[in-house]
C-alpha cells in the first residue's frame, strides 16, 4: 500500500468522528521505482494531507520530507529536488506488512501482502467458515 | 435440571411451525404459567448482557453465543441464563434492539443444534407485530438503518461474499472484456485523476487510462489478492462504508456491484459513499444489472427469490432443500404452474408476487408486514387481479421479479484448486452438476428495473445525474457531485 492511498484512509467504524489519519505501524517496507510525472504530483499535492503525510512517511523510515508544506502557489515552481522526494514518498514506498492503526479506536486493520482490510461487520460476525474478515 | 427465572412480557414467535415463547424473565411462576398457556415448544431465556456490546468497537471476540445449558434431543426446552433486565436494555439501547438480538442468539444457537431449524418466520401476536414491523420497515428510525446498512446481511454473506471468495481465479479469468462504455468514461477523465473503483473485482479497469491513478477496493480478499498480485493499488473494503475521506478522488465507479446488495437503504448508501468520496464536481460512474434482459432465456437459468425469502435470515442446507422452498412454487426453474398461481392469486390481496408461507393464524399481519417492508412493490398489480387470464397473471409477476440466484458454473479442476468447494458442498452452498463437470454457485442479484437506479440517485441530495443510458442489458448512470458554493 503506498502512502498516497494511506493518504486518503479513514476509519470507518461506526460513531468514529476523528479517524483520519490512521497511525502506520510498519513491519515490512519496500521500495518499487515509478516513473517521475511532475503533473500528476503537483494535481495530487492540492489533495494531500501534508502534515499526515509527512508522520506517515516518517514511520515507513522515510524522514527527507520538509516538516511545513510549501505553498500552493510555490508548488508550480517547485524545484525537482523536492517533487522528486515526494514523489519518492507518494509513489515508491510501499508498506508490505504491517498495520494501520485508528486514532480514536485503537482498532488496528492488518496490512498484508500489500493488501490492506477494512471491511468490518461492526454488528454480527457470525459469518461462516470462510470468513476471513477482521474482527 | 431447569434453571427457572419469572417472565416480565412473554412473546410468542413460530419458529418453522414450532411456537415459541421468549420470555423475559423475572418470575418463574408466570413463566410456568405461560409456557403451559401457550403451549409453547420451547422457552427461551436469554441473558443479554453475555453478548458483545455494539458501542466497544475494540473488542475483538465475534459474537458469542447464548449459553444453553441444556441439551436436550428434540426440542422442548431451551434454557438461556438471565441477569439484569434493566442492565440488558441500557446495552442494546432498548426493548427493541434487544429483542432483535435475542432472536438472532435463538437462531444462530438452535441453528447450531437443531440442523432443522432454518430461521424465523417472523409473525407474531397483534403486540408484538408493531417491534417486528418496525423492524424490517425500510424508513425506520437511524438505529435500524445503521443495522441493516453497516451490518452485512447473511444472504449476501452467503450468496454474494462467500461465493466470490470460492470462484475468484475462475471468475477473474472470465472478466478481461473492456466495457466500451466504461472505457469511454474512464479516457474521458483529465489525465492525473485520481480514480475509486468500489467493487474493483479482479481490476479488470484499473489503469485503464494510464495517465490516471486507479485505486480500487473490493469485500473478496482473493480477487484483491489477484489484482495486488498484478501490482494494482488496492484494498479490502464494503462499498457501502467505503474507508476513504470525503473528497479524495476525482471520478469514481462502480461497475455491476450494487445489484449484489440485499436491500434498498445499502444500494443508496453504496451511491452515497461514491458521491461522498469524489471531489465537487467529479463524476460517477455506475452500472448494474437490469431486469430487462436482453437475452431473455438467461431468465430461464435463473432462480427467481420471494422477497419474504430474501429479508429472512437465511438458515443452513441449500436454499432449494428446505421445506420453505419445497412448498414455494417460485422456487423451481420450470414455469410456475397455472393452478397453484391462479389459488395465490385470489388470497392475496396487495402483492400478488410473493410466495405465501403457509402459516395458519396470521395471513393478515404478513401481508401487511410484507406490503410494509417492501417498497419497490408496485401497486398497480392489484389491478391485474381483476384480469381473466392466468397468463398475464404470470407475466405480471414475473415482471415485478426483481430478486435472483444466478447459478456461476465452477469447473471441477477449478473448484479443486480453490478448496473452498468442499465445505461449500458440504454445507449445501453449492451443488454438484457431473453432466457438466462443474460445482454450482448461487450468486445474489437484485436486478435493477427502468428509471430504479434514477431514482435511487435521484435521492442523493447533492449530487445531479448527467447521464443515464441502456446498455448491454445493464443500466447505467453518470453522477457528478455538486461543486462547493452552490445551493
Amino acid at each position: 500500500m503506498r502512502l498516497i492511498t494511506h493518504n486518503m484512509l479513514s476509519c470507518n467504524i461506526k460513531g468514529v468522528t476523528n479517524g483520519f489519519p490512521l497511525k502506520i505501524e510498519a513491519e515490512k517496507v519496500i521500495e518499487k521505482e515509478v516513473d517521475f510525472n511532475p503533473d500528476f504530483l503537483r494535481h495530487m499535492f492540492a489533495k494531500i494531507e501534508w502534515k499526515a503525510l509527512v508522520e506517515a512517511a516518517r514511520s515507513m523510515g522515510y524522514a527527507e520530507l520538509p516538516e511545513d508544506s510549501p505553498d500552493a502557489a510555490a508548488i508550480d515552481s517547485a524545484d525537482e529536488t523536492f517533487l522528486r522526494k515526494l514523489h519518492h514518498a507518494l509513489l515508491e514506498l510501499h508498506l508490505e506488512e504491517g498495520a494501520l492503526v485508528c486514532p480514536e479506536t485503537g482498532r488496528k486493520f492488518p496490512v498484508n501482502k500489500a493488501t490492506f482490510w477494512t471491511h468490518i461487520d461492526s454488528v454480527d460476525q457470525s459469518g461462516g467458515s470462510a470468513s476471513m474478515w477482521t474482527t | 435440571m431447569y434453571r427457572w427465572y419469572g417472565s416480565l412480557g412473554v412473546w410468542e414467535y413460530p419458529v418453522n411451525r414450532l411456537r415459541t415463547t421468549v420470555a423475559c424473565p423475572r418470575d418463574s411462576i408466570i413463566t410456568l404459567c405461560s409456557f403451559f398457556r401457550f403451549r409453547s415448544r420451547m422457552i427461551f431465556f436469554f441473558d443479554p448482557t453475555e453478548t458483545h456490546s455494539r458501542d466497544r468497537p475494540t473488542q475483538k471476540e465475534t459474537h458469542r453465543e447464548p449459553t444453553l445449558p441444556i441439551h436436550s434431543p428434540s426440542p422442548l426446552l431451551a434454557v438461556l441464563s438471565f441477569s439484569g433486565f434493566t442492565e440488558a436494555l441500557q446495552i442494546h439501547g432498548g426493548l427493541k434492539p434487544m429483542l432483535l438480538y435475542v432472536l438472532r442468539s435463538i437462531r444462530i444457537s438452535s441453528r447450531a443444534r437443531y440442523p432443522l431449524f432454518s430461521g424465523f418466520i417472523s409473525i407474531a401476536t397483534s403486540k408484538m407485530r408493531d417491534v417486528k414491523v418496525r423492524a424490517n420497515y425500510s424508513k425506520s428510525t437511524d438505529e435500524d438503518e445503521i443495522l441493516s446498512v453497516k451490518s452485512t446481511p447473511e444472504i449476501e454473506k452467503k450468496y454474494v461474499h462467500r461465493v466470490y471468495d470460492a470462484i475468484a481465479p475462475h471468475f477473474s479469468s472470465t472478466r478481461f472484456a473492456k466495457w466500451p462504455k466504461v472505457a469511454a468514461f474512464l479516457d474521458s477523465l483529465p489525465s492525473g485523476s485520481v480514480v475509486l473503483d468500489a467493487g474493483c473485482g479482479n481490476g479488470k479497469y484499473l489503469g485503464l487510462n494510464p495517465s490516471c491513478f486507479f485505486i480500487g477496493c473490493d469485500i473478496s480478499n482473493p480477487l484483491i489478492k489477484i489484482c495486488s498480485d498484478k501490482g494494482q493499488e488496492v484494498l479490502v473494503a464494503d462499498a457501502v462504508n467505503l474507508p476513504y475521506r470525503e473528497g479524495f478522488g476525482d471520478a469514481a465507479i462502480s461497475i455491476a456491484v450494487l445489484h449484489h446488495l440485499s436491500t434498498e437503504n445499502r444500494r443508496k448508501s453504496a451511491i452515497e459513499e461514491l458521491v461522498r468520496v469524489v471531489k465537487p464536481g467529479g463524476f460517477v460512474l455506475i452500472t448494474v444489472w437490469a431486469a430487462e434482459q436482453e437475452d431473455k432465456s438467461l431468465l430461464t437459468k435463473w432462480t427467481p427469490l420471494s422477497p419474504k425469502y430474501v429479508e429472512e435470515w437465511v438458515g443452513p442446507g441449500s436454499p432449494m432443500n428446505s421445506p420453505r422452498v419445497r412448498n414455494n412454487p417460485f422456487f423451481g426453474l420450470e414455469s410456475i404452474p397455472e393452478t397453484e398461481v391462479s389459488m395465490k392469486e385470489q388470497k392475496a390481496e396487495s402483492s400478488p408476487s410473493f410466495g405465501l408461507e403457509s402459516i395458519p393464524e396470521t395471513d393478515e399481519s404478513t401481508r401487511e408486514q410484507k406490503a410494509e417492508s417492501l417498497p419497490e412493490t408496485k401497486d398497480s398489480l392489484g389491478e391485474h387481479k381483476d384480469e381473466n387470464s392466468v397468463e398475464e397473471l404470470l407475466e405480471a409477476m414475473k415482471m415485478n421479479q426483481q430478486e435472483y440466484f444466478v447459478p456461476w458454473h465452477l469447473p471441477y479442476h477449478r473448484a479443486e484448486v480453490s478448496g473452498a468447494s468442499a465445505s461449500a458442498l458440504a454445507s449445501g452452498l453449492a451443488k454438484k452438476d457431473d453432466r457438466k463437470g462443474a460445482v454450482v454457485y448461487n450468486r445474489y442479484y437484485h436486478v435493477f428495473s427502468e428509471g430504479e437506479l434514477e431514482r435511487l440517485a435521484s435521492d442523493v441530495d447533492n449530487a445531479m445525474i448527467v447521464d443515464k443510458f441502456y446498455d448491454k442489458s445493464n443500466w447505467c448512470i453518470v453522477l457528478q457531485k455538486a461543486a462547493l458554493n452552490q445551493d
